[in-house]
């Protein structure tokens, strides 16, 4: 993955690019189409793939909790859109910043990580199945980072202040 | 069987709302930091909160503490309220109806994206109803003048009304560990009034907080 672009913009005011500062923007301009391509077929696939992963993970996990269910497959959801995003900008920061912290931190609350580890397998079976071998090069990565925060499995309880005082 | 379209509300599934790159904006031509939400957001300087604590000293001397705790009251209220409208808004879900780890987690996110620090819960008190916050980085107790006692006045401040809003009931909070005495956290106990008292005087004779949770809960 390429670093994103921000730094080079936040010194405008010092400097012009260096030659190869320009190459490495014209070579994230040249792969903006696939890009660009890319997003647009998760975009477009999104409910139908998605619908697939969620009427799999029920037919693997019989016994599993629904609410379980659907919170991981809520997830798995919104991972496939910050992906994407991620994705276009060529920027892993973006997932980082905006969703992973956030993302693990809830995984962990909730205690799901069976459940969000076969769905992830799940959904890169169905964006093999969708995407080409090119396409899937530039999402990959973007997965990985949501891949890497899935907790391992912790016991916790469920608590609520109504209920403590 | 589940229906993955049912699963979005309005084609979109929350997440975070206090990612900071997202919850703070500006309206540059009016001069103003905003939330996203549009309510006002402002950056005070550490030299403000030095300021502010040199100037209660100096008119206030030993009540600046009781001060402290009643602004942080107010402001905890007013937090709150804020915190409760953006959230129950966002989930589209009220505030009460949230697990505790929920909310905890978007206190939690909050807490980061104002830039008071690092927030976080300690269960293990739950069952002799005490709640146990820790924060990391605090900017007013790394500010606080020098002394033997905690220096976290305005967020125990803070947490008491943040908690007390939540729970619907009158809670206090005393804190029991801090990082300008050399604690790798602040660890704030909240819990009835009542059954905090004697934190308070354990506090004062400067036990520490492994020493006094055992106390209070025996």
């Amino acid at each position: 993955m390429q670093p994103p672009f921000d730094a080079i913009f936040d010194e405008a005011e010092h400097r012009y690019l260096k030659p190869d500062e320009l190459q490495e923007m014209r070579q994230y301009v040249f792969s903006l189409k696939d890009r660009v391509s890319t997003y647009q077929m998760i975009r477009d696939r999104e409910l139908s793939l998605m619908q697939q992963v969620a009427d799999q993970i029920q037919y693997t996990m019989p016994d599993a909790e629904l609410a379980a269910l659907e919170r991981s497959l809520k997830n798995a959801m919104l991972s496939l859109r910050y992906c994407s995003m991620g994705m276009v900008l060529n920027d892993p920061s973006f997932v980082q910043n905006r969703l992973l912290g956030w993302l693990s931190d809830s995984m962990q609350i909730h205690n799901s990580s069976a459940i969000d580890r076969a769905v992830f397998r799940l959904i890169v079976q169905q964006l093999a199945q969708v995407l080409t071998s090119q396409q899937m090069e530039l999402f990959q990565p973007f997965l990985n980072l949501a891949q890497a925060v899935l907790p391992a499995p912790v016991e916790e309880e469920m608590l609520t202040v109504a209920g403590m005082f | 069987m589940i229906s993955v379209a049912d699963l979005l509300t309005n084609d979109r599934i929350p997440a975070n709302y206090y990612a900071n790159e997202v919850y703070v904006r500006g309206d540059l031509e009016m001069g103003l930091l905003e939330s996203r939400r549009g309510d006002r957001l402002l950056a005070i300087p550490e030299t403000l909160i030095q300021a502010i604590y040199a100037g209660l000293t100096k008119e206030t001397g030993q009540a600046s503490r009781l001060v402290l705790f009643n602004c942080g009251r107010w402001w905890g209220k007013n937090f709150f309220n804020r915190f409760r409208d953006e959230v129950s808004d966002y989930y589209e879900m009220p505030l009460v109806d949230m697990s505790m780890a929920e909310f905890l987690q978007a206190l939690k996110q909050c807490w980061m994206t104002y830039g008071l620090g690092k927030l976080d819960l300690d269960q293990s008190y739950h069952h002799r109803g005490f709640l146990v916050i820790t924060t990391w980085n605090s900017a007013f107790i790394r500010q606080a003048p020098k002394s033997q006692l905690p220096a976290g006045f305005l967020e125990a401040g803070i947490l008491s009304a943040v908690f007390s809003q939540l729970a619907g009931r009158e809670l206090h909070c005393v804190q029991t560990s801090c990082e300008s005495l050399g604690s790798d956290c602040n660890r704030f106990v909240i819990g009835l009034q009542k059954r905090l008292d004697s934190a308070e005087a354990m506090v004062e004779k400067q036990l520490d907080h492994e020493s006094i949770m055992p106390r209070l809960c025996a």
